[in-house]
């Protein structure tokens, strides 16, 4: 029974127990014994996994993989699940973040049974989505991660977020229709669905699947884009993330728009057409940071600035996952890359779920989203009840972390990021996308200044609960655990990645080039922020801003994605 | 050859209704369309190779590939849940708005946030 063949579906099982345990809590249960019920649950469904991943890593780190099929069914019949260092890895971005996330949404809401429930299938399917070995499966489990995130952004009760959560729903399940379309292309030509099978069966075909296993991978690329949010598909995540109650906000910006990029990898790497697919996703990873920034640059309402920051940290994210599936991740320089961009993920998750928690509790105590009105935050904090000024500490750690200050994660996953990208064309394009950055949070930090006059903001009443400091503290303390260890976090990860056991690069994270380049970004950053608060500057990011968005673009522009797609693997 | 251009057409019936169709109604029947569609290309896909049910009993040979239809179930399944989550929004936006135009929706909801 202890054999890891039976363990490695734990990380499914156990937050779709503790689902069963808050939806029971809600049915049947009242008064104390629902809470305990409920919090059993997510006591089963998000704490104990952690003790299965501390379990696994043994066998995980020395180059093991797992593999089980569920019920003991025969191999080509059964759901087969694969845990490698991959899984592993996104398993600790996926926990570290929705944990923290749930002990939040305790003090800040939404608290019901019912949200707990929701939350931990969310949980659930992410973690299968990363496990799974077969097309068909990872189109089940991508639908229940979606599914659960739209009724997540839904929850907050305003009627923005359902429409957010609408439109999200109608143009990512469409996707998806089109993602089963891929599937059935794939069957048709090979007969296999898992991905193994299809490997070998378009080897065995004289051309490699032609046109239309082309065609069938453009279009899951296509449908898989528009969960991760990589420009020019990523104009639903905005609303979504910005509307959304806080908690979920940090779940969807950390977590749910990046497992399905890290799964995705497994499908691209099958066939050579989607390692020449890497290149072109890189590039438009590439331009995603930097378009992304400037939109975020031009934001007034705060949520909504941190939304458009998850579209440009996940296009550095995605520019080195690119160039990693272009060359193999099985050689080297793939394996470096591929590290680079997962730390990165790993670190955007925290300091992005920071960022969205920390955030989050100031406009619930202000109850002012706009960044151009809102001042002097920390004085209406400290009125709360915060002797300690704890959000504000946590919002600063996250802003100089996604920022590339040292000692913070985000300089770390940044600095690998330009090292293994050194030289190529996204490096350039990086590097700007990390001058607008500074600048923005510059002008997002300006909220906690002092103000001068007393114009008074009506301050939420009641004491914020103690919940929702555990939580910031917590991710916190992550954000500065991941830039002291440096060093031994990037040999980890390219260790767990590369099951050949690939070099280490040596990267001098804390050397004085890559400090003074930390220097010299902040300090074009501020150049930046001072250049859009003059009266020219203020009014382009008023042009950027009120630009007009319509539903049918993104239809639009997922059709010539996967035309674009196509196009070039052919 | 007819059936693949019947499904194909009524794919794009699909797609064109979420795309120009302002009524959110409209918009969610068109994804049914749509995801309908995908499961009758993959279940015609599955009965290339044989002409009875796939009940496994003597006498019965020719039996078509189960494997699409197994798949199709959990995708009916899953577009049920999509619909029926959609119809839910769509309600919840019709009482907040008083409409189902997919304007006067964005209008009133830019109103009040």
């Amino acid at each position: 029974m202890m054999n890891p063949e039976n363990l490695i579906f734990l990380p499914v099982a156990l937050p779709l127990a503790g689902a069963a345990a808050a939806f029971c809590a809600k049915a049947w249960c009242t008064g104390s014994l629902a809470k305990i019920t409920e919090y059993g649950g997510a006591l089963i469904g998000l704490a104990l996994p952690w003790a299965f991943l501390a379990a696994v890593l043994p066998v995980i780190a020395t180059g093991g993989v797992v593999e089980g099929v569920i019920g003991r069914w025969y191999e080509g019949i059964g759901i087969t699940f694969r845990f490698d260092g991959l899984s592993w890895l996104v398993m600790v971005l996926i926990y570290s973040v929705t944990t923290a996330a749930w002990i939040y949404s305790l003090g800040a809401g939404p608290r019901n049974a019912s949200f707990s429930a929701v939350y931990l299938i969310l949980v659930s399917a992410l973690s299968a989505t990363i496990m799974t070995t077969d097309v068909f499966n990872l189109f089940v489990c991508l639908e229940m991660a979606g599914i659960t995130s739209y009724v997540l952004i839904a929850s907050s009760g305003k009627p923005g977020a359902a429409l957010a959560s609408f439109s999200y729903l109608l143009i990512s399940a469409s996707s998806m229709v089109f993602f089963l379309l891929g599937v059935y292309g794939l069957y048709r030509l090979t007969g296999a669905l898992s991905y193994e099978g299809i490997a070998q069966g378009l080897q065995s075909l004289p051309d490699g699947g032609g046109t239309a296993a082309v065609v069938s991978l453009a279009l899951m690329i296509a449908a898989v884009s528009v969960r991760v949010a990589v420009m020019p598909v990523s104009g639903w995540l905005p609303d979504a993330h910005a509307l959304a109650p806080h908690a979920v906000s940090a779940v969807l910006s950390g977590v749910l728009i990046k497992v399905p990029l890290f799964a995705l990898a497994r499908v691209m790497l099958l066939m050579p057409a989607g390692m020449q697919a890497g290149a072109l996703i890189g590039y438009a990873g590439a331009f995603t940071a930097l378009f992304g920034v400037i939109l975020a640059l031009s934001q007034k309402d705060a949520k909504r600035l941190l939304a458009y920051h998850s579209i440009s940290q996940i296009g550095y994210v995605v520019s080195a996952w690119g160039a990693a599936v272009h060359v193999g991740v099985t050689t080297p320089a793939g394996a470096a890359l591929m590290a680079a961009s997962f730390l990165h993920g790993l670190y955007h998750a925290m300091f992005k779920g920071l960022l969205f928690l920390s955030i989050g509790t100031t406009v619930d105590r202000t109850g002012q989203r706009d960044v151009y009105q809102l001042r002097g935050a920390a004085r209406i904090l400290r009125s709360g009840g915060e002797r300690i000024p704890v959000t504000c500490i946590c919002f600063f750690i996250g802003a100089l972390a996604i920022s590339a200050i040292p000692p913070f994660n985000g300089y770390v996953s940044k600095t690998a990021l330009s090292h293994v990208l050194s030289g190529s064309f996204h490096y350039y394009l990086l590097t700007a996308a990390g001058v607008g950055t500074a600048a923005s949070f510059i002008k997002l930090s300006r909220i906690y200044w002092p103000q001068k006059q007393g114009g008074e903001h009506s301050a939420a009443r009641g004491r914020t609960p103690a919940s929702v400091y555990i939580s910031q503290l917590f991710l916190g303390g992550l954000c500065i655990a991941g830039g002291i260890s440096a060093s031994a976090v990037f040999a980890m990860v390219v260790n767990l990645l590369s099951a050949s056991g690939a070099p280490v690069p040596e990267v001098a994270f804390y050397s004085s080039a890559n400090m003074l380049k930390a220097l010299l970004t902040v300090a074009a950053g501020l150049i930046l922020f001072l250049l859009t608060a003059t009266k020219k500057g203020g009014a382009l990011l008023t042009t950027i801003r009120t630009r007009p968005r319509g539903f049918q673009d993104l239809f639009i522009s997922f059709s010539l994605a996967a035309a674009v797609l196509v196009i070039w693997m052919l | 050859m007819i059936e693949r251009i019947l499904i194909l057409l009524l794919m794009l019936t699909g797609l064109w209704s979420i795309i120009s169709k302002r009524n959110i109604i409209k918009k969610i029947f068109g994804f049914t369309l749509l995801n309908n569609a995908v499961v009758m290309l993959f279940v015609l896909e599955g009965s290339r190779i044989g002409k009875s049910a796939p009940i496994l009993e003597e006498g019965i040979s020719q039996v078509v590939d189960p494997v699409p239809q197994a798949l199709m179930l959990t995708a009916i399944v899953i577009g049920v849940c999509m619909t029926a989550l959609a119809l839910a929004l769509a309600f919840y936006l019709y009482k907040a708005s008083g409409s189902f135009d997919i304007r006067k929706i964005r209008e009133a909801v830019h109103d009040e946030s």
